[in-house]
């Protein structure tokens, strides 16, 4: 019972505009006490879409970010206080951004993020490589991880020491090779895999999981869209 | 061999397209990795389609090997574009990465993506279009800072770009972008040449 209602709190929709609602808002910010409340409606909204521990880390360390922005601006004076402002002022742009997209790509699943993009009629040779993007990204760091521990066994140190003392094109060989190697094997295992769970079938797509709008996307999008609307013309 | 002659008729088949994806996702991680050093120093900021670029090419150069068909870097660079814009970018850096794409593709198109120097050329033109942010705030200064303040981007960050930017830096930011791009992408054919046609990675 609890799962189905993960799955369906939100249609992968409405996410979408939600994230266009944040992406929005975010670049409009009046002031930094607007992106805190900003950043308190993104967290809301991930409880209630069940990731309740990730929610609520995710805002302590904006509301980190947040004191520590206000102690920079009250304490701090000259070049180092630019340099942290500037800092500072990016992760600030990119951080609600990020929440949000992190929240959609851990509560939706590929099944219902493809079929809800056939919905909106998203071209699917685009739709395609962007699941599998999406769905790669994880991977990449696993990947990383063997490498750097193949990279150790071989005596090749994988950081920046490691670049500097060794020849630079033997270590840049050591890192881009495997990965492209698995990536490409990847590629041919994962068009396969999908092929023969027909994603060439011509005909529309359908999904387990019933994808309709319902009370509480309305209502969260409402409170998305109050809240942009309040940050532009208030 | 036999892919080749009827490759207008077949269009991207599902293999191209999750080799684009997968592809797309290590282009994306290279071009952070590469630019996150830069962005958070606003003197540095300019640097950092330099940096981007100096990564990326073997990945480009792999991708556009193993699907030498229209609209691959176009599909490349709409995404990271809109990847880009879903993280807060500055409107000209996404615009640029899709319209740079899209005429990357044609680039290599013309050599039916087979050839070594186009392919890198068209890699070269595919970086310009990280530096979109930049022309348009040498053409129009004022109107890209009131922008970036407006976006929420602080007056200080704004006033140390400016106080370090003058007239020969955008010459320096495209040819650096340009000069990082042709390594790397010399770097990539190498790679390409060595390792991946030897292994038959690249059909």
């Amino acid at each position: 019972m609890k799962r189905t209602l993960q799955q369906r709190f939100l249609d992968p929709r409405t996410k979408l505009f939600l994230l266009l609602m944040v992406i929005l808002s975010t670049s409009m910010a009046p002031s930094l006490s607007y992106e805190l409340c900003l950043v308190a409606l993104i967290a809301v909204t991930g409880i209630l879409c069940g990731r309740i521990y990730e929610s609520l880390l995710a805002a302590a360390v904006y509301g980190a970010f947040y004191w520590l922005t206000i102690l920079v601006l009250g304490v701090m004076h000259g070049g180092l206080q630019t340099t942290m402002i500037a800092f500072l002022g990016l992760v600030h742009k990119v951080y609600p951004c990020g929440m949000m997209a992190g929240i959609i790509i851990y509560t939706t699943k590929v099944t219902e993020f493809m079929s809800a993009m056939c919905r909106i009629y998203a071209p699917k040779k685009l739709v395609i490589p962007f699941a599998v993007m999406l769905r790669y990204l994880p991977a990449v760091r696993e990947d990383w991880c063997f490498i750097k521990d193949a990279m150790r066994l071989r005596n090749v140190s994988p950081n920046l020491a490691g670049l500097i003392f060794h020849p630079a094109v033997v270590t840049m060989e050591c890192v881009y090779v495997p990965l492209m190697m698995s990536a490409s094997k990847t590629a041919d295992e994962l068009s396969m895999a999908a092929v023969t769970r027909g994603i060439e079938n011509p005909a529309s797509r359908t999904c387990l999981t019933q994808l309709q709008f319902r009370l509480s996307d309305v209502l969260t999008a409402v409170c998305f869209f109050v809240w942009f609307a309040v940050g532009r013309f208030w | 061999m036999t892919n080749q002659t009827n490759l207008k008729k077949e269009g991207r088949t599902v293999k191209d397209l999750v080799t684009t994806g997968i592809f797309t996702a290590l282009f994306f991680i290279f071009t952070i990795i590469g630019g996150l050093p830069f962005a958070p120093n606003p003197v540095l900021i300019f640097y950092m389609p330099i940096g981007s670029a100096l990564l990326c090419g073997p990945i480009f150069l792999l991708l556009v090997a193993k699907v030498p068909k229209r609209w691959t870097v176009t599909t490349l660079g709409i995404i990271v574009g809109l990847i880009f814009f879903a993280t807060g970018m500055h409107w000209a850096m996404d615009l640029g990465y899709i319209v740079m794409g899209f005429i990357a593709d044609l680039v290599g198109g013309m050599k039916k993506y087979r050839s070594v120097k186009m392919n890198v050329l068209s890699y070269v033109l595919f970086c310009l279009g990280a530096t979109g942010t930049y022309i348009v705030f040498f053409l129009n200064p004022a109107g890209w800072i009131s922008t970036m303040v407006k976006n929420g981007t602080e007056q200080s960050y704004i006033d140390a770009m400016t106080a370090s930017a003058s007239d020969w830096m955008l010459a320096v930011i495209l040819l650096g972008t340009a000069a990082a791009a042709i390594v790397s992408g010399w770097i990539g054919a190498t790679l390409l040449k060595k390792q991946f046609e030897r292994a038959g990675i690249t059909p």
